[in-house]
């Protein structure tokens, strides 16, 4: 009803037209062409390239993007650059899991409270 | 770098040699000269010879004098200490014939560029005995050259009066030692151009051209004249509007409706712009990240109408790659980075990007905000670079109000908009006046949960001891918790719910006997006091010293109040602080019974119209209203519920100086507001710069005339014990209060027409408002200046 | 404002009239530093050398002077001033025996001012490149192991930066971009603390999308090279959740970039 921005694409925008000319066998270049640079690969000329494309949908401004659909396709390729073969990972696939909440502990000056707030009334003219 | 011994240097005497072997890179032809040429542009040597001797380098240098001082005669306008920056012979630097006739002109175009056009500069040195030379620079201002007029040509549509006032350059008139606006200056002209330029394409003159700007300087006049010569064309209307799209999937017709103009209107240049925006959003929306929107107009040049064509096709493939943030010294990074709808790895969408821009800049926490692009590391990847410059986002406000009776009441309040760089709102506010004294403390987290709602609290006490207006005190203690919910951009919900506790006394003491009626106060209450004072009469007794009314005493003591209810905000203002344009509309509702004392249903509403009328004027339309209705058992409303309005409703009006009122006291009727159940108000205000005075003074005008009415008193009249028949007051021998209260509750149309000056003073805006009382109720209280300012630190 | 002057009919501006302005000896104002520099008086000082430094433009004394006014600068905590003279100085006199002095007096007054994470760190940025400015071009140094050491810690801060926006688009579940922030750590700052963090976020995105193997290799990896990190111990226990274990494909890109780094 109130959709706000309703379902957007995020990611690579997946084309089949272009989809369909990927075939075993395709040479990595054919690959750059048709399909546009991968949004994630393994190294260059590496073994895999992935095109991640999700459906995000927005019923409220306010609510966080619910993730309605999420592709990935994969294209393997044999160590000559030749198209080996293509997999598709949907949402099904995906784990859903929270993440963990540690991290490394970084340096750097903290705003002291005091500091900050007496900084910005120094600036008074 | 050369071997030192590859270059003897000779005839230097203040110079090291090794400073200037440093400026040999080498020992060919080319570098030599690279070095003679850079020695030349110390202004050290007047004179630099180079000879080969063997395999090394003989450099001889004829060093410059040293100037003593370098000084300034004549000079009013411009400070020494300013000149003195600008002019390349430095006090105790070499003294260089060319360096001083450079810096001869420099100080013409200093003066030229703030208004002297015909300034004379000339110099000349002084020999010391020292061996040293002083630079005197002479200077004769000569009178301020500015624009003296500004003409037209070719203009059939509008007036030159009208196109001079787009204009930011004016022309020079009587105060014009004040103005800095009419110094003739080629590149504010040209922006002016742009502006002329922007206004006819607005209106439908499509073809609009400049032919020419001729500048005549006209010495005795001691001005310039500026002749801008323009063809405007004929005026333009839309004869059709198509949107073309080579997109599978995309009907025309869907998009019809996201056009904001349609055929017969008159051709607007913005418009047009603002179709395209909204076309890419749609379509961005609907799948097709990369789509571009290509507006055409064909003109037909006989019918004088154009057709616009709006052309969608799929632009090219490209993602985004980073967004790198740079400059947020204070703002942490994922306050700005949440702002962006798309993130990295997302298809670049201009549309999206422009967004995130406004609403980083409606943040308030930075000076600038910009957002460019560079190619990223393949043609299909591009990187946005986020630039933004942090600015103090903490105020300190200062406002009061001023009655002609009762003198200041001040406000002092401290606010910092971007806490700790983590985008959170604090507020802590202090109250001191003569009648009002609290302190409230107020946080807003707007990203609760990284979720768009925001979440915050309130924890207030308020001491109002406003004896001028009323006669009683009040004390208000609690706490309010809220979240705001976006439903849209423009749309917001915000739900809350807030306990207070809400005490009244009626003081009675010597110089307030507000309730000496019923507890007498020796030596003020007549015919109480050691000798039994002097007896009440008819002009002396109880009630001409001042009395609360009845109704005020039975809500005495104190009232919990605790209310649930939400607002709906729907806000398209331009700019929160000074708005030109824009709709602003609030619908409150409070349901008040969840526990504590009363139990009522309240609903108000406020709508704000703002509409720039013309380039800077701006008219505001303001209408408010609100009823309140009590029910469960005794369905009465407390006094601390009703609606107490003055100045916020009429300008014109003390606090609390409409409404229905307790008049069975003649003497004190003004202190015994009683508060509506009803309010409606309507205000019409125009605001403008003020004319002749420089803009940089930073001063507005506005003239208002508001209307409004506050009725329907829905407290109990009738006190007398055991509800029989009302007991007359002043009956002789006591003349002390009768059982009823004797309302007054008229709904008349209160209304007030005034002026105000607004001033961007350096201390922040301050507001002075003066407002006429035209129609008022007999015993309404006015109040006719008042003035509010807070600053920015 | 200026306009006001306009009307001001007394000042008629200043007369010149000839002063000679006293001399003082080089080696007095240089003391007169010196001085002050013991009396804490960093920005007293710094003004002292100021003066040598106009006094007697383009001359050994200037050079001294402008190094001390750098040194007296940081003392006094005044980052921005220093630099500005400390980059003077070297552009002036880039083979003085003392410029690798004022391209660390640069460089430590960018480091003093590095802040948290959250925000920009554009001075970690300069400082990183000053102090490798310093070990490749002085390599004789007596500040080569302060620099390298500080090169580390800049390295280590940059990294972090990128580990907080990735972690940002993680929580988003913008795995595209948490992806490739997190291979840039791994890609440019591998030496520092943060690659174990970034092999085991490595572990979560790739999960999330469903490319498990992926995952098994960020974690054999990350298991092969930190086999007693905390996230090594969290990416195993993910993996089993699933009934993966962590198994380095070779080809994988991740085993690729560390192979040939860590070799």
């Amino acid at each position: 009803c109130l959709g706000y921005d309703g379902e957007v694409t995020r990611g690579y925008v997946v084309d089949q037209r272009s989809l369909d000319q990927v075939k075993p066998g395709s040479s990595a270049e054919q690959v750059l062409v048709v399909l546009g640079t991968p949004s994630t690969t393994s190294t260059v000329g590496g073994t895999a390239w992935y095109y991640i494309s999700q459906t995000v949908d927005r019923t409220f401004a306010f609510s966080a993007p619910a993730i309605v659909d999420q592709r990935v396709l994969a294209v393997y390729f044999s160590r000559d650059k030749k198209v080996e073969r293509v997999a598709n990972y949907g949402l099904q696939d995906g784990k859903v899991f929270d993440f963990i909440s540690r991290t490394t502990p970084t340096g750097g000056a903290e705003q002291g409270f005091v500091r900050n707030l007496f900084r910005s009334l120094m600036r008074f003219t | 770098a050369v071997p030192a011994s590859a270059i003897v240097v000779e005839g230097n005497h203040r110079v090291d040699a090794d400073t200037i072997r440093t400026y040999f890179q080498g020992t060919d032809e080319g570098k030599v000269n690279d070095a003679v040429r850079s020695l030349y542009a110390t202004g050290l040597f007047s004179d630099v010879r180079v000879s080969r001797d063997g395999g090394r380098i003989v450099v001889h240098v004829a060093e410059n004098g040293v100037i003593n001082r370098v000084a300034f005669e004549g000079n009013k306008k411009v400070k020494s200490e300013q000149l003195e920056t600008e002019v390349t012979s430095k006090t105790r630097g070499p003294y260089s014939q060319a360096f001083v006739a450079a810096d001869v002109q420099r100080i013409q175009e200093i003066y030229r560029r703030s208004g002297n056009g015909n300034a004379k500069v000339t110099s000349r040195t002084v020999d010391l005995p020292n061996g040293r030379v002083d630079v005197v620079f002479t200077i004769d201002e000569g009178s301020k050259t500015g624009v003296k007029a500004i003409e037209f040509a070719g203009n059939h549509a509008y007036s030159s009066r009208k196109l001079r006032g787009i204009m930011t350059t004016t022309e020079m008139n009587l105060i014009s030692f004040l103005k800095t606006t009419d110094v003739y200056d080629p590149e504010k002209i040209s922006s002016d151009e742009d502006l002329i330029r922007r206004f006819y394409l607005k209106n439908g003159y499509a073809d609009f051209r400049i032919v020419g700007t001729d500048v005549k300087f006209d010495a005795d006049e001691g001005g310039y004249n500026v002749l801008i010569k323009i063809e405007e064309g004929a005026q333009y209307t839309v004869s059709s509007v198509r949107v073309d799209t080579q997109i599978p999937g995309v009907t025309s017709d869907s998009l019809l409706p996201f056009l904001k103009l349609s055929s017969g209107d008159t051709y607007d240049g913005d418009a047009v712009q603002k179709s395209v925006e909204a076309l890419t959003r749609e379509v961005a929306r609907r799948g097709f990240a990369f789509a571009e929107v290509k507006p055409r107009g064909d003109r037909n040049n006989q019918a004088h109408t154009v057709s616009i064509a709006f052309t969608i096709d799929e632009g090219p493939r490209v993602y985004i790659e980073r967004i790198n943030v740079h400059g947020n010294t204070r703002t942490r990074e994922y306050v700005i980075r949440r702002e962006f709808d798309i993130g990295e790895g997302d298809p670049y969408n201009k549309v999206l990007i422009d967004k995130a821009e406004r609403r980083l800049n409606s943040l308030g926490f930075f000076k600038k905000v910009k957002i460019t692009n560079q190619p990223g590391s393949s043609p299909d990847r591009v990187i946005v670079d986020v630039d933004v410059e942090d600015q103090p986002t903490g105020s300190f406000g200062v406002s009061g109000g001023y009655s002609t009776s009762d003198g200041f009441i001040a406000e002092l309040s401290v606010s910092e908009s971007n806490f700790l760089g983590r985008g959170q709102f604090v507020k802590v506010a202090i109250q001191e006046g003569q009648n009002a004294r609290g302190i409230d403390f107020s946080f807003t987290e707007p990203y609760i949960l990284d979720t768009r709602i925001a979440a915050g609290f309130d924890l207030f006490a308020k001491q109002s001891d406003n004896t001028q207006y009323t006669d009683y005190r009040t004390f208000v203690t609690g706490g309010t918790l809220r979240l705001g919910v976006p439903i849209t951009d423009e749309f917001s919900i915000s739900p809350h719910y807030s306990i207070y506790n809400t005490r009244i006394n009626i003081p009675d003491t010597t110089s307030y006997p507000y309730n000496d009626c019923q507890f007498p106060v020796n030596g003020v209450t007549p015919g109480v006091g050691v000798l039994g004072g002097t007896p009440p009469t008819l002009v002396d007794n109880c009630l001409t010293n001042g009395e609360a009314s009845l109704a005020i005493k039975q809500a005495q003591g104190s009232t919990l109040t605790s209310l649930a209810g939400f607002t709906l905000d729907y806000n398209t203002l331009d700019n929160r602080k000074d708005p030109t344009s824009g709709l602003f509309i609030e619908l409150r509702n409070d349901v008040a019974g969840l526990g504590g004392d009363s139990q009522f249903v309240r609903t108000s509403g406020d709508l704000r119209y703002y509409h720039g009328i013309f380039e800077d004027i701006v008219g505001i339309v303001h209408l408010q209203g609100g009823q309140i209705t009590g029910f469960g058992s005794e369905s009465q409303l407390r006094i601390a519920d009703e609606f107490q309005l003055g100045p916020t409703l009429v300008r014109g009006f003390a606090p609390s100086g409409i409404g229905p009122r307790d008049i069975s006291n003649l003497a004190a009727y003004k202190y015994n507001p009683l508060g509506g159940s009803t309010y409606f108000g309507a205000s019409a205000e125009v605001q403008f710069a003020i004319p002749y005075l420089p803009r940089d003074l930073g001063l507005r005008g506005a003239l208002f005339s508001d209307a409004g009415t506050l009725f329907g008193y829905q407290g109990k009249t009738n006190f007398t014990p055991g509800g029989g028949a009302c007991v007359a007051s002043l009956q002789a021998p006591t003349y002390t209060q009768g059982t009823c209260v004797q309302v007054r509750d008229s709904a008349a149309i209160r209304s007030s027409v005034g002026a105000s000056i607004l001033w961007a003073s350096p201390l922040g805006p301050i507001r002075f408002d003066y407002a006429y009382a035209l129609s008022k109720d007999k015993y309404d209280v006015t109040q006719a200046f008042r003035f509010s300012g807070g600053t920015s630190f | 404002c200026s306009a006001l002057d306009t009307i001001n009919p007394f000042g008629a501006g200043e007369k010149y009239e000839t002063k000679i302005l006293a001399e003082t000896p080089a080696t007095d104002i240089y003391d007169q530093g010196l001085a002050r520099l013991q009396k804490k008086d960093g920005a007293g000082a710094a003004k002292k050398f100021a003066e040598l430094d106009k006094q007697y433009p383009f001359s050994d004394w200037s050079r001294k002077g402008l190094m001390m006014q750098t040194y007296a600068n940081y003392q006094a905590g005044d980052y921005d001033t220093a630099i500005t003279t400390g980059k003077h100085f070297y552009q002036l006199y880039p083979n003085a025996p003392d410029a690798p002095y004022a391209l660390y007096l640069q460089a430590m007054s960018y480091y003093q001012q590095i802040p948290d994470v959250s925000r920009d760190q554009e001075n970690a940025a300069k400082a990183l490149d000053l102090f490798q400015q310093i070990v490749t071009k002085y390599p004789s140094s007596e500040y080569v192991d302060d620099s390298k050491y500080k090169i580390q810690v800049t390295r280590d801060q940059l990294a972090g930066k990128e580990m907080s926006t990735g972690r940002f688009y993680l929580n988003r579940r913008n795995y595209t971009a948490a992806i490739n922030r997190f291979r840039e750590v791994l890609a440019k700052y591998q030496t520092t603390r943060h690659t174990e963090e970034a092999l085991e976020r490595l572990t979560e995105a790739y999960l999330a999308l469903g490319i498990t193997g992926e995952a098994q290799t960020a974690a054999a990896v990350l298991g092969h090279n930190f086999p007693d990190s905390p996230w090594y111990k969290d990416a195993f226990a993910k993996l089993q959740a699933d009934g993966l274990e962590p198994n380095e494909d070779p080809t994988s890109w991740i085993s690729r970039t560390y192979h040939k780094v860590v070799g």
